[in-house]
């Protein structure tokens, strides 16, 4: 057997994973995992975690696991972009060689899109969405629970890669011909491919079921244009998903098949056309920049009217440019090929259709200034985040109409205007946002308070680091510095600002630590939301105690206007003066199902297979599938009752029932 | 939602329409082909950007034969038909006519996936493999996409079978059928598409 | 009325303006929608089949020709046979529906014009 455990620790291992950072990794995976086996044993919480989260169906129990893992990939990703930044530092001294170099900044951009900012998305969509339109879940709890796992395991499968095989090193974009077989050999590439896919599935689900949440569960009375904004926000994007997720998934499966079973499609032989990957790579990769941006619009929306105490100025106007954002999305995914030839009919027809989306974006940038304007303005984190999003936003949506600019882009592509350029918007955008949402939502989800003081301290450290790493890399690029590379000669000007942007980066490490800091120390000693209403919200989640019991709405609200729940409180109104003990009604509610868990796991093994093609364990992980799905069609036995006696006892213990 | 319904003469719903959870996963499954068809409009794409490039192997106009073309076109237009009897026999629920109608679409369903499949060997013995070229990539996957999508509803229409037997027309049982037979006649509009551009505009000069 | 169809009848209200899309559901004694239908789409196959068998036009209009009688079908097929306008929030099946036969047609069209690029520039 020995030639055969050689064999295995060859594949799994391969030299190139012998590093000394690798094997650090795999230290501290292993140190890490045995912590984790050993406290579940310790205090016997194996089965807590299996029937209460891994098992789970409830939307506001997967928010908080797909906050975990977003959270936890932000951790991987940051340190990815702290290698990268510190590779840079100096000219000519680089701590990791030029492959390794390749493989950070793949896995670090295929994680902060895929498995941060997705999962952050989807955690906000889980704990807000139901509770803003009035409905005791979304419209498809298991499958809820069956994209978590999809993304978890696609999540895991793609994290491995990094000691076991080796990591994806072809760019966040994956192109071919860096990606075909003969010019990268190793699991790697597949990695990327197989997680992107099963992630993707999940993804593809999650839109589809908050389509229909909110298009079928609104409350009584909850019209279109009385939905909150983050509401029509969660809608447009999850149309964007749907329209946008499948040209990704093709582009993923044709690159498999070029890889695994030798077709033709983006290979430079054989009539192959790599720029046609591109082409499709682009159709979901454009609409996906506002897939992830839309939400973050979404949470200021409502951040802004709650701490400036004003409703939110243009309503319609809003709603208008968030579904011609929407649209215009579809429609501009050639910029980020201009430099392909396309001729000059493509690139301007694109170029143009870029500009427009200013203009909605624009009108939206107003209408939180006209919020603001003449508002009880109250500085909390939230709002911090908001007011630094507002000028950071509005530089990258500047230079990214100078990129929209073809012949301005045949300078710029490529260069580290570019990489400034959309770390400007999706760390100004999106992060900033996701930030302002999770401080904002936070007592809802978890019943205390984010201290708001150390929340500051973990504002201000990020956003100077933002500033201090990025605004430098516009300068580079204009000097000529092209993106991916992993290092510089002395006397090109180029060391001091590197220097300075790689400082930035610590800065921003530095915030990250002390949002950890915030969380961690928050747990013990935050202060608990014993209101349900800690910043005098608007929007129908505050009615409920923090957090929101299983059933969320023991009796479903009728909605009369836009912020229902603030007009609720002028008329001194609130849900519980109106629910009698008769009220209360035995609720049929989703059971819990191990299935979703064991379908992730069936995906993961068999993509683990596929990577190595070890054929007898992919078709092992094809047959879990196969059983997954028919135990789900089989089984009808998927609800349970919540006795009304339980309801009332528990809406009783919060005082919302009346005698 | 809001506004109090308009007064109108009230119609009846069939059942799997007017139980709410049921009538919530018709309309996920209506998203969910929304995504199928994008999946497929994708296909259609690399094809038609690929259709010309046909480096050393066939042009389509020597590869296609007509004649298994038809008969799966044939098949799978009388299968479609008969999903539509299945459900209208549901409607006047009449449970041992859908059991029936639903068994005859499966059987329709084989046939296309086995004439499919030949016509696949025949032209992979002549060494038209999907290695060859951008073309026979994109033609076997466009249309091997299509098929692998019948097979699955097979498979599908089994379990359904199972369950029709078991328990009858119930609101659950009613609506799955009712979903099933959209996938289906969708991936009748599906082929229609390939028929008319893959294989009928590969013969036009 | 069948034992097939509900009694409680609420009909689902619809937004003010879109009352042409409240729902219609219809049975009949015989399923004569569904032979009708069957019987049209064997013969737009078949018109198509010869068009192109006898090549009876030139070939762009044979194509554009052919191509009009798919959309005819897929029509036939998701009016006759998916019920297209049954259901409750009709609006909501036909908007994404509509949205996705103009992106998928958008997809295919523009994906061509922007891979001609060899012939375009070079």
């Amino acid at each position: 057997m020995p030639a055969f455990l050689l064999y295995l620790v060859h594949t799994l291992f391969p030299p190139d994973t012998r590093q000394p950072t690798e094997l650090g990794a795999d230290f501290m995976i292993l140190v890490t995992g045995i912590g984790i086996v050993f406290i579940l044993t310790r205090y016997q919480k194996w089965r807590w975690l299996w029937r209460e989260w891994l098992t789970t169906v409830d939307h506001k129990r997967i928010a908080i696991m797909y906050l975990i893992a977003a959270i936890a990939m932000l951790f991987r990703g940051g340190v990815d972009a702290l290698m990268l930044r510190t590779n840079l530092a100096l000219p000519n001294v680089r701590p990791i060689g030029a492959l390794e170099y390749n493989e950070v900044f793949t896995t670090h951009g295929t994680i902060m899109i895929f498995f941060m900012a997705m999962p952050f998305i989807f955690a906000l969509f889980n704990a807000v969405i139901p509770l803003q339109i009035g409905s005791r879940d979304v419209a498809f709890p298991r499958l809820n629970a069956m994209s978590y796992w999809l993304f978890a395991f696609g999540a895991i499968l793609f994290n491995i890669s990094f000691v076991i095989g080796g990591s994806p090193n072809a760019g966040w974009t994956g192109y071919p011909p860096l990606t075909e077989v003969a010019f990268n050999p190793g699991p790697g590439e597949s990695y990327y491919f197989l997680s992107l896919l099963i992630a993707g599935i999940g993804t593809t689900i999650t839109g589809i079921n908050f389509l229909v949440t909110i298009i079928r569960m609104r409350a009584p009375g909850m019209t279109l244009m009385r939905m909150p904004m983050f509401v029509w926000s969660v809608l447009t994007t999850s149309a964007l998903i749907i329209f946008a997720f499948p040209p990704l998934t093709v582009a993923l499966a044709l690159s498999l098949l070029d890889r695994t079973f030798g077709s033709s499609f983006f290979t430079l032989g054989h009539g192959g056309m790599p720029m046609m990957y591109v082409n499709l790579f682009w159709l979901f990769g454009h609409p996906e920049v506002y897939i992830v941006i839309l939400p973050a619009f979404g949470i200021f929306s409502e951040v802004v009217p709650t701490f400036s105490k004003k409703r939110l100025f243009g309503y319609t106007t809003m709603v208008i440019s968030l579904v011609s954002i929407m649209f215009l999305a579809y429609g501009t995914w050639v910029h980020h090929f201009f430099t392909m030839g396309a001729g000059p009919t493509v690139n301007a027809f694109f170029g143009l259709s870029t500009m427009l989306i200013a203009i909605p974006t624009g009108v939206k940038i107003f209408n939180w200034i006209f919020t603001m304007w003449g508002g009880r303005i109250r500085i909390t984190v939230a709002m911090l985040y908001q007011m630094a999003f507002i000028p950071t936003f509005v530089v990258g949506g500047a230079t990214g109409i100078m990129l929209s600019v073809v012949p301005a882009d045949y300078q710029l592509h490529n260069s580290y205007w570019v990489v400034a350029h959309f770390h400007n918007v999706l760390i100004g955008g999106t992060v900033f946002g996701l930030l302002s949402g999770l401080y904002y939502w936070w007592p809802k989800m978890f019943g205390f308070i984010l201290n708001e003081r150390q929340g500051k301290v973990a504002f201000w450290l990020f956003v100077i680091g933002f500033w201090v790493t990025f605004l430098p890399q516009y300068l580079l690029g204009l000097e000529g510095m092209t993106r991916r590379m992993y290092t510089y000669p002395f006397g090109f000007g180029w060391h001091e600002l590197n220097l300075i942007s790689t400082l930035g980066a610590f800065i921003m490490g530095a915030g990250f630590l002390a949002l950890v800091y915030n969380i961690v120390w928050s747990l013990r000693y935050g202060e608990r939301d014993l209101t349900g209403d800690p910043w005098n919200g608007r929007t129908l989640e505050w009615s409920l105690p923090s957090p929101a019991p299983e059933y969320n709405f023991a009796r479903i609200p009728v909605v009369h206007g836009v912020d229902e729940f603030w007009a609720m409180k002028e008329s001194g109104d609130t849900l519980a003066n109106h629910l009698r003990p008769q009220d209360v009604k035995t609720l049929e509610l989703p059971k819990n199902t191990g299935m979703p868990f064991m379908l992730g796991l069936s995906f993961f093994v068999g993509g683990f297979g596929m990577t190595f093609l070890w054929w007898p364990i992919a078709i092992f992980g094809g047959l879990g599938v196969v059983a997954c799905l028919l135990y789900a069609a089989f089984d009808y036995n998927d609800k349970k009752h919540l006795p009304a006696d339980v309801i009332r006892h528990t809406e009783r213990s919060w005082g919302r029932l009346q005698a | 939602m809001s506004t109090p319904a308009v007064s109108e003469p009230r119609q009846p719903i069939p059942v799997e329409f007017a139980d709410e959870e049921e009538s919530i996963k018709i309309t996920g499954f209506w998203m969910f082909l929304v995504t199928d068809m994008i999946i497929f409009a994708s296909l259609f794409a690399v094809y038609a950007v690929y259709r010309s490039r046909t480096a050393l192997g066939p042009t389509p106009q020597q590869l296609f034969h007509l004649g298994p073309t038809v008969l799966e076109t044939l098949l799978l237009l009388t299968s479609s038909f008969t999903i539509g009897i299945a459900v209208w026999a549901m409607r006047s629920n009449r449970p041992r006519l859908v059991l029936g109608w639903l068994i005859a679409t499966m059987a329709l369903g084989a046939g296309f996936v086995i004439t499919e499949i030949s016509d696949f060997v025949a032209y992979t013995s002549h060494g038209a493999t999907w290695h060859v070229s951008g073309f026979l990539s994109g033609f076997y996957v466009l249309v091997g996409t299509h098929g692998a999508h019948v097979t699955f509803g097979i498979m599908w229409a089994i379990t359904l079978l199972l369950q029709l037997r078991r328990r009858g027309l119930t609101p659950i049982t009613r609506r799955k059928l009712f979903t099933f037979s959209l996938y289906w006649h969708f991936l009748d509009i599906v082929w229609i598409f390939i028929f008319t551009f893959v294989y009928l505009s590969g013969k036009i000069a | 009325m069948s034992e097939g169809m509900s009694e409680h009848s609420e009909i689902e209200a619809v937004e003010p303006g879109l009352e042409f899309l409240r729902p219609k559901f219809e049975v009949e004694g015989f399923p004569w929608a569904q032979v009708m239908g069957y019987v049209f789409s064997l013969l737009l196959t078949f018109a198509a089949l010869l068009l192109v068998v006898y090549h009876a036009m030139p070939p762009i209009l044979l194509l554009a020709v052919i191509l009009a009688l798919a959309l005819g079908q897929a029509g036939l097929q998701l009016g006759v046979f998916m019920h297209l306008r049954e259901g409750r929030g009709t609006a909501w099946q036909l908007l994404p529906l509509g949205l996705a036969f103009f992106i998928a047609f958008a997809l295919i069209g523009t994906s061509i014009w922007i891979m001609l690029f060899k012939t375009g520039v070079s």
